[in-house]
């Protein structure tokens, strides 16, 4: 018997445990607390993986004084509430490369202004020759490859004049896991997309095999594979990185189409789909802010596409790299990202 | 006292464990239909009352052709790159695509799905294998209406390690059953275009979907007539209509297609076709993403693909004729003078019923939860 516990008090306190009310309690608080760690145990691994994913830090140099083209305006304008800029970095991440060493092969600088729904998407030719934030001069695609996230994003500030708050990197692979994860996309391929020497790097175990890819013309139902064929290839095409620019853009619009479509109970699918293929600066906190947000720009004329083709650029440059006209661009990019 | 604290405890835990498992199963149960995968045509529980279309409609879901009759779908081959059906005019044979990785070739089946003749050949050679662009593609397979004669999208002849980056479909008509040197490109495709597509014998040649640069620079199709090898003939619509899988009605007289205008939408549009030239354009659909649209051999509508929901996979759907050719309104009645003795003055002149407007005939859906592939044209035989 426990010390200074009378026989008394014992008996009357294990009448009261036993009592009717008492256990209707403990079966109803039993309910909930296993309800709850049910649902825990289905999202914790989308919270683990939303936390080793997101809020990435990033180091990013600070630009030389001479090479701030243009600096904020100190008062936004009301349409400019809240806005803010995104570079989202699309990689190859076969074997080719080793992590975080990979090419860019897709740069589109993304600008949201919350307050008008409106979304500017300017797609930088992956090609152009550019002053690295690295030091040197090469193909802005290089950039991530000398200094992971954060070079490709001072190599962006400095030479278009603009400010990055957050940046989103997804890689190859990541992409069709995404779009399998969601069940697909829809999309009007504008042409048929043909190419002999598609690099089969990805599931073919030869990082430098070819395959070859058709997708055919008109409206379909693309999956991550067939819907990155589409993406991704460029020696078909005319207008080379700038016409695969444009289809990009297209399938980033189909995947935030199909997005709205999603519910709370596909997180872990998609979590688990993207486990190591994707990373952001952006923190939980924001991809909570935002992820309401995004599901209110339902205008699709709301979001405009700006594609570097010339004059803006011209070809010719060292080791096939594209030009760029900083002349024309300059005034464009400050145009849309002020 | 113990014993029941035991078994309260007991209960609990129990309780506990089938709880949290159920509320985990219940959020799984709660994912989205939408990423869900398509079910298989034959797999797919019929509906209480599926709606029949007359005649048998042969598609394509997940590289397995199907037939699709009385309500009922039925597969012919198995999941193995088959695509594109499409029929001989005596409705005795089908022919269709065989897609593999790196090449694909038109096959002659029975309309239950067994393989009869290979029509091409478009593997690279042995001694060429090492070159992926020595393969080739035969797509969008169609026959004369004298079935004489192969019609179809190619991309050949190839030469190996040419390393060319520009790949293009042309038309092709080949003898049935002869090879390709027999065989002649009736057109010219644009270079860096992906080329000419979809080519639909008529009297007098072809309409087929011709890709091409616009001025701005943009990559779209326009749908070409043409009568004669080697000529491109002349464009029956605008590039900025962006019209392509052109269908020809079965009294020739009509033209269905779709309409992009260079945006992410499909439009169904039909035109007349007087053997030359085009009408104009008529919009039926253009609240869903149409695509291969066929009309029906009895002349009761047009079927095609389009998804199911938003952002889903493609349907089979049905517009029925009167939604684009509706009946002529029935007479109005002309009401009489009631009869009665000799009357003076002028008749009062009775007004006429408002005859009710008829509601709109909307598109039926056909299917749910299937995934057509809806780059693969659809046949349907009567």
């Amino acid at each position: 018997m426990p010390f200074g516990i009378k026989p008394g008090h014992r008996a009357r306190a294990s009448r009261r445990r036993l009592s009717p009310f008492r256990s209707l309690v403990l079966v109803a608080l039993a309910i909930s607390l296993s309800a709850v760690a049910g649902g825990l145990a289905y999202f914790i691994p989308a919270a683990a993986t939303a936390i080793q994913e997101t809020g990435q830090v990033v180091s990013v140099p600070s630009p030389s004084p001479t090479s701030i083209l243009f600096s904020p305006s100190p008062s936004p304008s009301p349409a400019e509430q809240g806005a803010f800029t995104v570079l989202l970095l699309g990689s190859d991440d076969d074997s080719k490369f080793s992590a975080d060493h990979v090419l860019t092969q897709s740069m589109i600088l993304v600008r949201v202004l919350p307050a008008t729904k409106e979304v500017t998407m300017l797609s930088i030719p992956r090609d152009l020759y550019v002053h690295l934030s690295t030091g040197g001069y090469g193909k802005i695609d290089g950039a991530y490859s000398y200094g992971a996230a954060g070079a490709a994003i001072a190599t962006v500030e400095q030479d278009f004049g603009v400010h990055v708050d957050d940046y989103i990197w997804v890689g190859l692979l990541g992409l069709i896991k995404v779009i399998d994860a969601i069940g697909g996309i829809d999309i009007v391929t504008s042409s048929p997309v043909m190419d002999d020497y598609y690099p089969a790097d990805i599931y073919s175990g030869n990082p430098f095999g070819y395959q070859r890819v058709a997708v055919l013309a008109g409206p379909q139902h693309l999956d991550g594979i067939h819907a990155m064929e589409y993406v991704r290839s460029r020696h078909s095409d005319l207008q080379s990185d700038f016409g695969r620019s444009k289809r990009q853009q297209q399938v980033l619009q189909a995947i935030r189409v199909k997005s709205k479509q999603l519910a709370p109970s596909d997180i872990p699918a998609l979590a688990a789909a993207i486990g190591g293929e994707m990373k952001t600066s952006i923190g939980l906190d924001k991809v909570a802010r935002l992820v309401p947000l995004a599901a209110t720009f339902d205008n699709p004329d709301a979001i405009r596409q700006v594609l570097l083709l010339p004059p803006y650029t011209h070809g010719g440059g060292p080791d096939g790299s594209v030009t760029p006209n900083w002349g024309a661009i300059l005034p464009l990019v400050h145009q849309y990202f002020p | 006292m113990i014993l029941s604290r035991f078994l309260l405890a007991v209960g609990l835990a129990i309780l506990m464990v089938v709880t949290g498992v159920s509320s985990y199963m219940y959020l799984g149960s709660r994912q989205s239909k939408v990423v869900a995968p398509p079910q298989k045509p034959t797999a797919a529980t019929p509906r209480g009352q599926a709606f029949a279309l007359p005649g048998t409609i042969y598609l394509e879901q997940s590289g397995a052709l199907y037939r699709f009759s009385a309500g009922r779908f039925h597969q012919l081959t198995p999941e193995d790159g088959w695509t594109q059906p499409a029929l001989y005019p005596d409705g005795s044979h089908l022919l269709a695509v065989k897609r593999s990785g790196f090449f694909s070739d038109v096959y002659v089946l029975t309309p239950y799905g067994g393989v009869t003749s290979q029509l091409t050949n478009n593997v690279a050679p042995p001694r060429s294998s090492w070159d992926t662009g020595a393969n080739a593609w035969s797509f969008y397979p169609r026959l004369s209406p004298d079935q004489g004669t192969l019609w179809m999208s190619y991309d050949g002849p190839k030469t190996a390690g040419a390393g060319y980056f520009d790949v293009d479909l042309a038309v092709w008509a080949v003898p049935l059953g002869g090879s390709i040197r027999q065989g002649k490109a009736w057109t010219t495709a644009n270079n860096y275009t992906g080329g000419d597509v979809q080519p639909v014998p008529v009297p007098g040649g072809i309409i087929y979907t011709k890709y091409t640069y616009d001025p701005a620079g943009n990559r779209t199709g326009q749908l070409w007539f043409t009568n004669r090898a080697g000529s491109p003939g002349r464009a029956l619509t605008s590039t900025a209509a962006s019209c392509l899988q052109p269908s020809i009605s079965p009294d020739g007289g009509n033209l269905a297609m779709i309409c992009t205008y260079q945006k992410q939408i499909s439009y169904l549009t039909v035109a007349t076709w007087n053997g030359s030239s085009l009408g104009a354009l008529r919009t039926l659909i253009t609240d869903q993403l149409v695509a291969e649209p066929i009309w029906a051999p009895d002349g009761s509508g047009i079927a095609y693909l389009a998804p199911g929901g938003p952002a889903s996979p493609f349907q089979l759907w049905f517009l029925p004729k009167n939604a684009y050719n509706p009946p002529p309104p029935s007479p109005i009645p002309t009401p009489t003078p009631t009869p009665g003795g000799p009357h003076n003055g002028p008749l009062p002149t009775p007004t006429p019923p408002a005859l009710p407007t008829p509601p709109p005939v909307r598109p039926i859906q056909v299917t749910s939860n299937l995934g057509f592939d809806a780059s693969s044209p659809l046949a349907w035989m009567p």
